[in-house]
């Protein structure tokens, strides 16, 4: 019973992305400057997500082969996700906000920059964690 | 004519920097092809990332002329296809990283 409400859900969220304006057509045009603050944005969160494919891409090429098989590509790989995952979110946000913003609500909070965070203190305690062990060997 | 708080102007230089991260990611997803003996996979996956950036790039263009309009022309489909770009930057990467 779910399954269709969902592929609704999904379709709806899509055609967002590509038409916030008209899907469904709501609300009324914002002021100019906010929609630019939007979209200003967005493009800062797709440079976040474009430095964590870098850093992934870096790890790859630069990175010596790690103690551990395999740990490097993995590394690398985590980071490209990552990268891919913030570069998504970044445009539902933005796809979100402009909707709020037409109809005049409240603009959408979001988790993702604690998720994002806590995930980048993860990794690098990890790597903190890695180097000391290195260096007490 | 005026721009209070230059917001077009920021949004421009913001597509501009923009584009330049995304010269860093395709410059090291093609730095593989560099290499002596670098095989055709790696010259067509630094290919793809080319035209990914260069495609990157003329939004960006295209995106700034829109916003030089008065008023400013909202940015629709530019926004998503920008970021479907940066995806498939992160795959072409998945591939390097692979291959």
């Amino acid at each position: 019973m779910t399954p269709p409400v969902n592929n609704q859900h999904v379709l709806g969220a899509l055609r967002q992305w590509f038409d916030p304006e008209k899907q469904p057509t709501v609300g009324r045009t914002p002021d100019y400057r906010f929609s630019l603050a939007n979209e200003r944005t967005f493009l800062a969160w797709i440079r976040t997500g474009l430095a964590l494919i870098a850093g992934g891409l870096a790890c790859a090429q630069f990175l010596p082969p790690l103690p551990v098989e395999h740990l490097r590509e993995v590394i690398a790989i985590a980071l490209l996700l990552l990268g891919g995952v913030v570069a998504l979110r970044a445009v539902d946000h933005w796809a979100r906000t402009e909707r709020a913003m037409r109809l005049g609500q409240e603009l959408p909070g979001s988790k993702f920059p604690a998720i994002l965070a806590l995930a980048v203190a993860a990794g690098a305690v990890l790597l903190i964690v890695a180097v000391l062990i290195k260096a007490a060997e | 004519m005026i721009d209070p708080g230059a917001s077009a102007e920021r949004t421009r230089l913001a597509w501009r920097r923009t584009g330049l991260s995304a010269a860093a990611v395709g410059l090291l997803a093609a730095r593989p092809a560099i290499h002596p003996d670098a095989g055709a996979r790696a010259w067509l996956i630094a290919a793809l990332a080319m035209a990914a950036w260069v495609a990157m790039v003329a939004l960006g263009y295209h995106r700034s002329r829109g916003l030089r309009a008065r008023p400013p022309r909202p940015a629709r489909r530019a926004i998503p296809v920008y970021a479907a770009l940066a995806v498939a930057l992160a795959a072409l990467g998945g591939l390097v990283v692979m291959l």
